[in-house]
């Protein structure tokens, strides 16, 4: 018993082993599925133009950040990997990523992407990563509720107080998730783009970066100011004070799949969250029609605190990027497949479907992306965006802002919330690079 | 038998070398993962960034955040509630109580009985947590079966009760590891001490309390010393089911782990918690080995 035992483990053990050795004849790729309509036909055209084979690693987006961190710094990763924007230029410094400045130069398509986009894929001046799609953020929410509220349609919130009073009108007419405001640390960046920055950046007035988690001008980040511990109140009404929404979907299994399918099952008042909502409704590869979504949801900008002097709506936008590992064996062949992913008919076609915001000019001056009307709203929003604080060290203070939402989810009052940040932050840069505003 | 060295090995150095290169290799990766941990913990050593390769030396800083800093010790305790909930009370005694009861059962009904006991634990953890969470949501099979037929509105179970909820879900899920180990110490109590004991007279929970539990004393002592590891260190039911939620209410010290070596990205720390970790684990271990010696 205990020989077959053993016996079985040590084969196990060697298939594991066998499996982790790199395959040198093929090139590998490693992507989140819910872009898998992009990468997939850019894949098989591909393989069909080169004849080599690509190994495609198609991962659930949940963890997925921790992931490809993981992966670039054992030296384990693909030779091509789909990442977050905001990691490139944190990749990029350890020298995790290839630059991409000569290849880009033997690419006509190159010309096309938006120059602030690829500034955001950049590191030191050099562009490490080629954009996907860019976002902007809103409030969802679903219209049957809204009906059985009393809440008017279309619903214009202008402050903070006016999606309180909503929320709290929905959970009086008993639906199970007023207002789905991402928090906590399983929901990764979600927590701190859909949720604390779209507060924070209507918490207090823009002078000075005070609505931001980074002083850019000096490069300090704030560790305590009036517009965390306005957000921080916010969290803290919602999850706790008012008890406007449980905290359960933000801990769900399969965080996206248990949002979506409360939406569909009509639980769900307002949802914190993003433009890929309009083709992500129910499943990013398969958008719904115009007209089934327009009967079932709509959107709003998310409004300022309303306190003097702050912004009337929010934004921040964000988006994804495909980059080379620097380790990858054959970089030429890796770019290749970027540019295949990329060309023009396949990333269009993806662009229009999926109802993305484009990064090129070629696309997004097409007569058929300017014709489309969720597209022609949500690039007015892009007008007044701002981007995340892109520099090194962004991912771990992202990480302990998610903490400070689940610590607020928990109950624990706003002062010790801001006093385990301030001293996170000063833990990991230290007293000088480490601000407060009164 | 006295030790006798072969002449061949002890005059030809290389020889010994190569012979005991295997055993160099193998103690050497056993070591290595433990030194590096070891080693980081006294480091700022970040995950990605720059401090991934030029990291520094910090001293004890790591360990003193331990208990300056929110977060070990709140997940310290929580690890120690699963780990005698679900482990030592629930697996370890459940799984006592099903041996005992199906021992000296009919065949068939204890083969069904095994079996359902096995499934929990060959079914893949993931699966399990989905499983779980399904079960125990608002709209889940508890409230829609048991819950609201019985007129009460719906609970929430995993959210108001996550603790609970993932402590009954290792349960279930461990559960048969201390029942085949029982299973087995049981049989081996020979009948004869049994009876005996039953013709002096002893009732059976005497003869249970008094005869068998001495007897199998040492396996209940290695069962405890397996599953207080595993149960200690266990990571894929609890993250996959709650993440560690809701706010920190079942981040065990392994979520919390996960969390800052991997999201939060500081390696040094992670390595910390994971010294400290180790420390515990050896400490209760040596505690169960001396309660493994036969009393003099």
């Amino acid at each position: 018993m205990l020989k077959t035992g053993f016996l079985s483990t040590v084969a196990a053990l060697t298939l594991m082993a066998a499996s982790t050795l790199p395959a040198r004849a093929e090139i590998s790729f490693m992507y989140a599925d819910w872009i898998a309509a992009l990468v997939e036909p850019g894949i098989a055209n591909f393989e069909k133009e080169t004849g080599e084979k690509v190994n495609a690693i198609k991962l659930p987006g949940q963890g997925y950040d921790q992931r490809i961190a993981l992966d670039l710094s054992a030296g384990t990763a693909a030779d091509v990997a789909l990442m977050d924007s905001f990691m490139v230029s944190e990749l990029a410094s350890a020298g995790y990523l290839e630059p991409l400045g000569e290849h880009l130069k033997g690419w006509d398509q190159s010309q096309y992407y938006l120059p602030g986009l690829l500034e955001v894929a950049s590191y030191q001046g050099e562009v490490y990563a080629l954009p996907t799609d860019t976002d902007v953020r809103m409030l969802w929410y679903d219209l049957s509720n809204f009906e059985k509220a009393g809440i008017p349609t279309p619903w214009e919130p202008k402050n903070w107080q006016d999606i309180l009073d909503a929320a709290q009108k929905l959970k009086d007419a008993g639906v199970q998730y007023p207002f789905q405001l991402p928090a906590g640390t399983k929901q990764g960046e979600a927590s701190t783009m859909q949720g604390v920055y779209m507060a924070l950046l209507g918490a207090d007035v823009p002078e000075g970066d005070r609505n931001r988690l980074l002083n850019r001008e000096t490069n300090q980040w704030i560790g305590d100011s009036p517009a965390l511990r306005r957000t921080f109140e916010l969290y803290s009404k919602v999850y706790s004070e008012d008890q406007l929404n449980p905290a359960d979907l933000n801990y769900a299994t399969d965080i996206g799949a248990a949002v979506r399918a409360a939406l569909a099952a009509d639980q769900l008042g307002i949802l914190a969250s993003g433009s890929w909502e309009d083709a992500c409704l129910w499943d990013c590869n398969n958008p719904p029609t115009r007209e089934v979504r327009d009967a079932e949801v709509a959107w709003t900008p998310w409004p300022g605190s309303g306190e003097p002097g702050t912004k009337a709506t929010t934004n921040i936008s964000g988006g994804w990027t495909i980059g080379v590992n620097a380790k990858a064996s054959d970089k030429e062949l890796a770019f290749k497949l970027i540019t295949s992913i990329f060309d023009e008919a396949n990333f269009k076609a993806w662009t229009l479907e999926t109802h993305r915001m484009a990064v090129r000019t070629d696309i997004s001056d097409s007569p058929e992306y300017m014709a489309d009307p969720f597209l022609a709203k949500a690039t007015a929003l892009a007008a007044d965006t701002t981007g995340r604080d892109t520099v090194p060290g962004y991912q771990t203070v992202s990480a302990l802002i998610q903490q400070a939402t689940s610590d607020l989810l928990d109950g624990v009052s706003v002062d010790e919330v801001i006093e385990t940040y301030h001293n996170a932050l000063v833990d990991e840069f230290g007293e000088e690079n480490v601000i407060t505003y009164e | 038998m006295k030790n006798q060295v072969n002449p061949w090995l002890t005059g030809n150095l290389y020889v010994l070398v190569i012979g005991m290169l295997p055993a160099i290799v193998l103690i050497g990766a056993l070591l290595y993962f433990t030194a590096w941990a070891f080693a980081f913990s006294f480091t700022d050593l970040a995950l990605v960034g720059r401090k991934s390769v030029e990291w520094s030396w910090v001293g004890l800083e790591n360990f003193e955040r331990l208990f300056t800093r929110r977060g070990f010790l709140e997940s310290l305790w929580t690890t120690v509630i699963f780990v005698f909930f679900s482990a030592i009370v629930g697996q370890s005694v459940l799984g006592f109580l099903l041996a005992a009861t199906l021992r000296g059962t009919q065949s068939t009904l204890r083969t069904v009985v095994e079996v359902c006991i096995m499934l929990g634990w060959l079914l893949p953890d993931i699966v399990a947590a989905f499983l779980w969470s399904a079960t125990t949501s608002q709209t889940g099979l508890i409230n829609q079966l048991i819950v609201v037929p019985l007129g009460f509105p719906p609970i929430n179970f995993i959210n108001n009760y996550a603790l609970p909820v993932v402590t009954i879900a290792n349960i279930w899920k461990g559960t048969a590891w201390s029942y085949l180990l029982f299973s087995a110490a049981l049989d081996s109590v020979s009948r004869e001490v049994v009876e005996a004991a039953k013709v002096d007279g002893a009732t059976p929970l005497q003869r249970i309390w008094l005869v068998q539990l001495p007897i199998i004393r040492p396996h209940i002592a290695t069962n405890m010393l397996f599953i207080t590891i595993w149960t200690f260190t266990y990571f894929p039911l609890i993250f996959a089911m709650t993440g560690g939620g809701p706010g920190r209410q079942t981040e065990t010290l392994a979520v919390f782990l996960y969390n800052q070596s991997f999201s939060r990205g500081n390696l040094g720390f992670g390595s910390a918690i994971s010294v400290a970790m180790l420390l515990i684990v050896g400490f209760l271990s040596l505690f169960y080995l001396r309660l493994l010696r036969e009393p003099k």
